[in-house]
């Protein structure tokens, strides 16, 4: 049986143009690290006040670096962009890239995009000795749309159907990091499995889940464990990876440029006010009982936002806890605690 | 950048003798504070809030008065305020692990604190760019969000190590894009215009600036050091905020003066016989305690040379045409030594080691800009083998005072200067 070849990437939030490696005819593979593992091996090389996330990304790749057909960088947090350099000095790698995704939105941004983008494309050519063109873009476009519509009817179950927050993330996790084909079978399956499920628990909380972006499923068993379902995020392993679909474009580069520029913004895009903007818009699609903001150790960007975000979000009259966590599998019993009394807070609120 | 009247602490001890104008650092300070209170008054002029690496000149050329958030921030830790300022901005919810400049602005900005503590006012407009790091245009776009002002962000591509020619281009192209865009949202905001000839002014006087900074560095490649970081730390404020006026130039002219008659007579900002070791200080100083530079001295060691100042002296000299000034000065703000890639990093280090005959090197491993930090171990390794000299990586805080441990860092510095003693003979 034939396997295409991963290429890995590192990505902070949701800025990899995927179709692009997909049209190149590789898998994307996003770099997640494992929460099980020591970071000792990249902690050789960077301190231990960076992200743990990105310190285990460094691990893995450390040590399956072999494994990839390559290794592209999007730019996103900064703390870790410099990442980069130190991956290009201990990572052994046939292909590394950097893929100069900006911040903005502007027209100049637009042109450098575009020309970030080709240059992206004819590194893959030259390196792998293939011709990236339109048409195999298109396909993978709509290949990409396809998953994301299947993710956006399994997403929405969430609010209506006993889904286990893990259940959801390791959906996500499973379409990033598998050959998309499978993925589709997956998904339809996948689909079924959930509609089939009870309704939502009577004993539960919908809560919308905010701020880092979660890696493994035992912190989302931590939620459940608490009476937390999560209902709705802006997770770059959540809703913003699906929740728009790449438009129709005559020229696909064109395409996958206003998709990736217009996504739901991360906390390392501007602006503030566009992250409340979809925030606001799904707390209008779905009701909750809670707003849960959480933010990674040591990471930056959301430990910016999340002050003026919840602020905000608590002005519109929504319950709102923020939490700071670990980059660890084992629950946290004083943080289990806060969001248990949080959860029974507003059952208490709600028979009032 | 103010500095307290450390040497007056070291009664008894080692002093470094500190240059005769250096005194006149309080001019450049007193017209800038004076600037600021005219720009204020007058209702045809504007007030910014600019960060480190903006291109500081479009400011002057629009006549708006450029503040400086960074700045104030240690003005407020050399007054020794910055810890209840950082602990302000925490009680509203700021991690303990996001940047002490930022949350010691907003600690300043909120409760008021006066100006001559590292208080700041609101501004008509908030520029900023992420050239040193995101945290600029985080912060900056959070004030500007929290203050209700118009926020323009410069987008500065990564030059990543091993970048090629080709794509450093494209990033200047991109770079270019953008002083255009700037430039739109300068004049909306102050309905004025761009006077090319103004433009021209500007920029010869901000060349002047940086090429006497450069020259001053030039002579502190003499044995002994004619000026420590103990007093750069101070003096390159002109450089801050005051690029493209004169009153930094003048400053400067009196301080090379001052150098030049030092090297000439062949001595030293250490006493004669004592500068043991020539040090160079990768990172920001830590603003609260400006001490420990002369601290440093009572070991015989000199810091001889700094990255961070040096960064604030790129050379933007006028083109041909407008074009090739803007593509010059765009390259420029993506190529700031303190936020060089690390390939760039060990290669620069290696040359100014070699010129500056350093025999030892601290990095900071700043807590607030983990940017900055990330390769200082393969920095360290790099110097250390390739250089056969002793590297010191030191963790602490720009700002934050609650980061220094007086008896560990005493513990290091004192390793470290047995290392360089062991390594000498």
């Amino acid at each position: 049986m034939f396997v295409m070849e991963k290429l890995a990437y590192f990505d902070t939030s949701h800025e990899m143009p995927l179709e692009i490696i997909m049209a190149a005819g590789l898998t994307p593979y996003k770099i997640l690290g494992d929460v099980h593992q020591s970071n000792d091996p990249a902690d050789k090389y960077l301190s231990s006040f960076f992200c743990p996330a990105a310190r285990s990304w460094l691990t893995e790749a450390l040590a399956h670096s072999q494994e990839w057909a390559g290794i592209v960088f999007a730019q996103g947090c900064n703390a870790s962009n410099r990442h980069y350099d130190i991956w290009k000095v201990h990572v052994q790698t046939p292909f590394l890239h950097w893929f100069g995704a900006p911040l903005l939105e502007s027209e100049a941004a637009k042109k450098y995009y575009r020309v970030e983008l080709q240059r992206f494309i004819s590194h893959l050519e030259n390196h792998f000795g293939i011709k990236i063109t339109p048409e195999k873009i298109k396909e993978a476009i709509g290949k990409s749309n396809a998953v994301k519509q299947k993710l956006q009817q399994l997403s929405a179950l969430r609010a209506h159907k006993d889904i286990p927050n893990r259940d959801y993330l390791a959906a996500v996790i499973q379409c990033l990091n598998s050959p998309v084909e499978d993925v589709l079978v997956w998904l339809e399956a996948e689909l079924a499995r959930w509609q089939a499920k009870p309704d939502f628990p009577s004993g539960r909380k919908r809560f919308l889940l905010t701020g880092s972006d979660v890696t493994y499923v035992e912190w989302m068993d931590v939620l459940d464990d608490c009476g937390i379902r999560v209902v709705r995020d802006d997770l770059s392993i959540g809703e913003r990876f699906f929740a728009t679909l790449i438009p129709d474009r005559s020229d696909p580069l064109d395409a996958v440029r206003d998709y990736y520029m217009n996504i739901p913004k991360p906390a390392t895009r501007p602006t503030i006010q566009k992250r409340l903007d979809y925030l606001y818009k799904a707390l209008a699609e779905t009701k909750v009982d809670g707003i849960l903001s959480q933010n990674l150790k040591f990471c930056e960007p959301y430990a910016y936002d999340s002050v003026p975000v919840n602020k905000a979000l608590k002005e519109k009259g929504y319950n709102v806890i923020h939490l700071e966590r670990d980059f660890s599998p084992a629950a946290d019993q004083q943080l289990a605690n806060r969001l248990a009394a949080f959860v029974e807070m507003l059952e208490v609120s709600h028979h009032d | 950048m103010t500095k307290t009247n450390d040497a007056a602490e070291n009664t008894g001890k080692i002093k470094l003798r500190t240059l005769p104008h250096a005194k006149d650092l309080k001019w450049p300070m007193l017209w800038w504070i004076g600037m600021e209170k005219l720009y204020r008054t007058l209702p045809w002029k504007k007030t910014a809030w600019t960060c480190a690496a903006f291109p500081i000149e479009m400011m002057w050329i629009y006549d708006i008065f450029p503040d400086h958030p960074e700045n104030m921030a240690t003005v407020a830790a050399a007054r020794k305020q910055s810890q209840r300022l950082i602990e302000h901005a925490e009680g509203m919810g700021f991690s303990r692990d996001v940047c002490s400049y930022c949350k010691t602005n907003i600690g300043a900005y909120e409760t008021r604190i006066k100006k001559t503590l590292g208080g700041i006012s609101k501004p008509d407009i908030v520029v900023c760019t992420n050239a040193i790091c995101d945290t600029h245009w985080k912060w900056f776009q959070l004030m500007a969000h929290r203050m209700n002002v118009p926020f323009f962000m410069f987008d500065i591509p990564k030059w990543v190590s091993g970048t090629d020619e080709k794509t450093l281009e494209s990033n200047i192209d991109y770079v270019v894009d953008q002083f255009f865009d700037l430039i739109v949202f300068i004049e909306k905001h102050t309905g004025k215009k761009l006077n090319e000839k103004r433009l021209y002014k500007v920029l010869d006087r901000s060349m002047e600036l940086s090429n006497l900074w450069r020259e001053i560095f030039e002579y502190r490649k003499a044995v002994p050091s004619p000026y420590s970081g103990a007093e750069t730390s101070a003096a390159f404020f002109p450089l801050v905020v005051l690029p493209g006026v004169q009153v930094g130039i003048n400053f400067f002219r009196k301080i090379l003066a001052d150098i030049k008659n030092l090297t000439a007579k062949g001595e030293g900002t250490m006493p004669p016989g004592k500068e043991k070791f020539r040090v160079m200080w990768e990172g920001i100083p830590f603003w609260y305690r400006m001490r420990f530079m002369y601290d440093l001295a009572q070991y015989g060691i000199v810091i001889a040379f700094e990255p961070y100042t040096y960064s604030f002296a790129p050379e933007k000299k006028k083109c041909a045409t407008m074009e090739e000034t803007l593509r010059h000065v765009a390259k420029l703000i993506m190529d700031t030594p303190y936020a060089y890639n690390l390939e760039r990093r060990i290669e620069s280090f290696e040359k100014w080691i070699d010129e500056y005959k350093i025999d030892g090197v601290i990095l900071h491993e700043n807590m607030s800009c983990r940017p900055s930090c990330a390769g200082m171990v393969d920095l360290a390794e790099a110097i250390m083998r390739d250089k056969g000299i002793p590297v010191l990586i030191l963790q602490c805080d720009m700002n934050d005072p609650r980061a220094y441990s007086e008896a560990q860092i005493k513990t290091r510095i004192e390793g470290f200067v047995e290392l360089m003693e062991a390594n000498k003979k």
